[in-house]
């Protein structure tokens, strides 16, 4: 008996027709893609990270290549919010896919005030809040390795916008489960993880890090199984959906997210060495529900 | 997007120099596109494998007829080294043509200047070169073995080419530039425009002297990249003050490059390792 599985998530607030999201970060404002990846296939787009006024970013060397691993320290670079509406999402938003803008700060009241623009702005289906970039300051990790500050944020966040709201969690903590929990009861619709470990790497011949930055954030399939096994943990943790990121490269990779419970997933640096890999991916699971005769992507989960 | 990714097939691969290696792939689908001072970013792995995770960045070094592609690099690291053992009949995923490409000004003759591997994209631009519009090319290296493959690919083209090595053992003996302030009374009072890929403190010198001539610069930069397509920014360079393509402040070699004006470029915060 042949099958035609039915992708599109329903849950809660998070309406996707599709799990395949391109992930903050490895996808620019998504216009960089258009015309090269059907990117009206995928579920959706996570832009880069936008804060109030515009960034430039940590000083090069930005990258380091590691075994099955990407090091980063970008440091959010991004046009500001103004000119991603003024400029960007215009063409964006015209795309059959849905429009997550991932946010940024350096306190509540800049998270806040983003949010509360972006809420007033036609075109975007939902936020993702970034409380867990390892690459500066502030503005990142300090929100999302302490509950207090993440359930913080959060609630300034849920304030200014009725937009469904995504929180993205560091990996960098012990226990993501309490993170988890602290944003859920802050009142997130859903929320992403992992974000980049933190790492680093050291040039033997010239005696200093590579990274200008010194630590930069890990990606790609080396971190996989951390991934997984947060994304795991924070399932059984929470009753909002999760979102799974983290060196996903194939159908099979994702599928395993999707076992472990997620709602969907993001692929992230696979985009930056495959463009089309997401939609590649997007046929693997496809298959893989015909094959197995799962009709409806609520049906994955183990 | 004028970029593609498909799979080519390798038909040549060998050794030009020391750690020097040039490889011939077929891509006519990219070949078609392809402009002097693009590049390409090449896919290692096997199918299936996942390391060397990221693709590297390859400048065009000439093109063939039937779609052929040849590009000329040096074993630097781990994913060069392990290019270097294809053997032709293989393939190789391809991504490109990517970035600007130099912008050719028909109406001044041109000055190129590499240095290096960095003439690797001189060549295309050599030959590509207009028939009527006057060219000199000055190529630099440690040693001869470093330029002797690039100077001769050089020597087919209608260009002057100048010689210049650190230690002496080809050509002129000392740094390009020395050459550079001798070519210009070539010219004869004719403002050349520069054209020039090579090492950071090279193209620095090149810059600054282009600068002293009041003439026209235009520099192929390279960094370390992710994907070639604008999506990482993880290739950024310092931009100068005041230049609007740097809109943050640093330029990205995929995206507003490979190849700038010098003066898009802030020199004193160029890393030059």
């Amino acid at each position: 008996m042949s099958i035609n599985p039915d992708l599109a998530v329903k849950t809660g607030p998070l309406n996707l027709k599709n799990p395949v999201l391109l992930a903050s970060g490895t996808c620019g404002y998504g216009i960089e893609l258009q015309g090269f990846v059907d990117l009206e296939k995928l579920g959706g787009i996570v832009v880069k990270g936008l804060s109030l006024e515009p960034r430039s970013g940590n000083p090069p060397p930005r990258l380091m290549e590691t075994p099955c691993g990407l090091l980063n320290s970008i440091g959010l670079e991004n046009v500001g919010v103004d000119r991603f509406i003024s400029d960007k999402l215009p063409a964006l938003s015209a795309l059959d896919t849905a429009v997550i803008v991932n946010i940024l700060g350096d306190s509540v009241r800049d998270y806040q005030e983003l949010a509360g623009i972006l809420d007033q702005v036609r075109g975007i289906d939902a936020i993702e809040v970034n409380i867990s970039c390892p690459n500066v300051r502030a503005g990142g990790a300090a929100f999302g390795s302490d509950p207090d500050m993440a359930s913080e944020v959060t609630a300034a966040v849920r304030k200014a916008t009725s937009l469904p709201l995504i929180v993205k969690l560091s990996p960098n903590v012990t226990d993501i489960t309490l993170i988890a929990r602290a944003v859920e009861h802050a009142g997130a619709d859903a929320i992403s993880l992992i974000n980049t470990l933190l790492g680093m790497s050291i040039d033997i011949k010239a005696r200093r890090p590579v990274l200008a930055n010194t630590f930069g954030g890990l990606s790609g399939p080396a971190i996989k199984p951390v991934a997984l096994r947060m994304v795991w943990q924070a399932v059984r943790a929470v009753n909002i959906p999760v979102i799974g990121i983290g060196g996903i490269q194939n159908a099979s990779d994702a599928l395993e997210f999707l076992l472990a419970g997620a709602a969907a997933v993001q692929v992230g640096t696979a985009t930056l060495v495959d463009p089309l890999v997401s939609v590649q991916i997007l046929e693997g699971i496809r298959m893989y529900m015909k094959e197995t005769g799962i009709s409806d992507i609520s049906g994955l989960p183990i | 997007m004028k970029y593609l990714d498909v799979r080519g097939l390798v038909v040549a691969h060998g050794q030009v120099g020391p750690g020097t290696h040039i490889l011939g792939i077929r891509a006519p689908e990219i070949r078609k596109g392809a402009k002097p001072g693009q590049f390409c970013m090449i896919d290692l792995k096997p199918p299936g494998a996942i390391d060397p995770l990221l693709r590297r960045p390859l400048s065009i070094h000439r093109v063939g007829p039937k779609g052929l592609l040849i590009f000329m690099y040096k074993v630097v690291g781990r994913g060069t080294a392990l290019l270097s053992q294809l053997s032709p009949g293989g393939s190789l995923r391809i991504l490109g043509p990517l970035g600007n490409g130099f912008r050719i000004d028909q109406s001044r003759p041109g000055l190129l200047i590499g240095g290096g591997i960095g003439t690797a994209p001189l060549v295309f631009l050599s030959e590509a070169w207009p028939k009527d519009v006057e060219q000199v090319a000055i190529i630099g290296g440690r040693t001869r073995a470093d330029i002797e493959y690039a100077a001769r690919c050089l020597e087919d083209t209608p260009s002057r080419v100048h010689l210049a090595t650190d230690d002496g053992s080809l050509g002129h003996k000392g740094p390009v530039t020395d050459l550079m302030s001798r070519a210009m009374e070539m010219f004869e009072g004719r403002s050349p425009v520069v054209y020039s890929c090579g090492p950071g403190p090279m193209l620095k010198a090149v810059a600054r002297m282009a600068a002293d001539f009041n003439l026209e610069c235009q520099v192929s930069l390279e960094a370390r990249m992710a994907c070639g397509m604008g999506l990482c920014l993880g290739c950024a360079v310092p931009g100068s003050r005041g230049d609007d393509s740097a809109d943050s402040g640093y330029l990205h070699v995929c995206r507003e490059g490979p190849v700038f004006r010098a003066d898009q470029v802030s020199w004193e915060d160029y890393p030059c390792p």
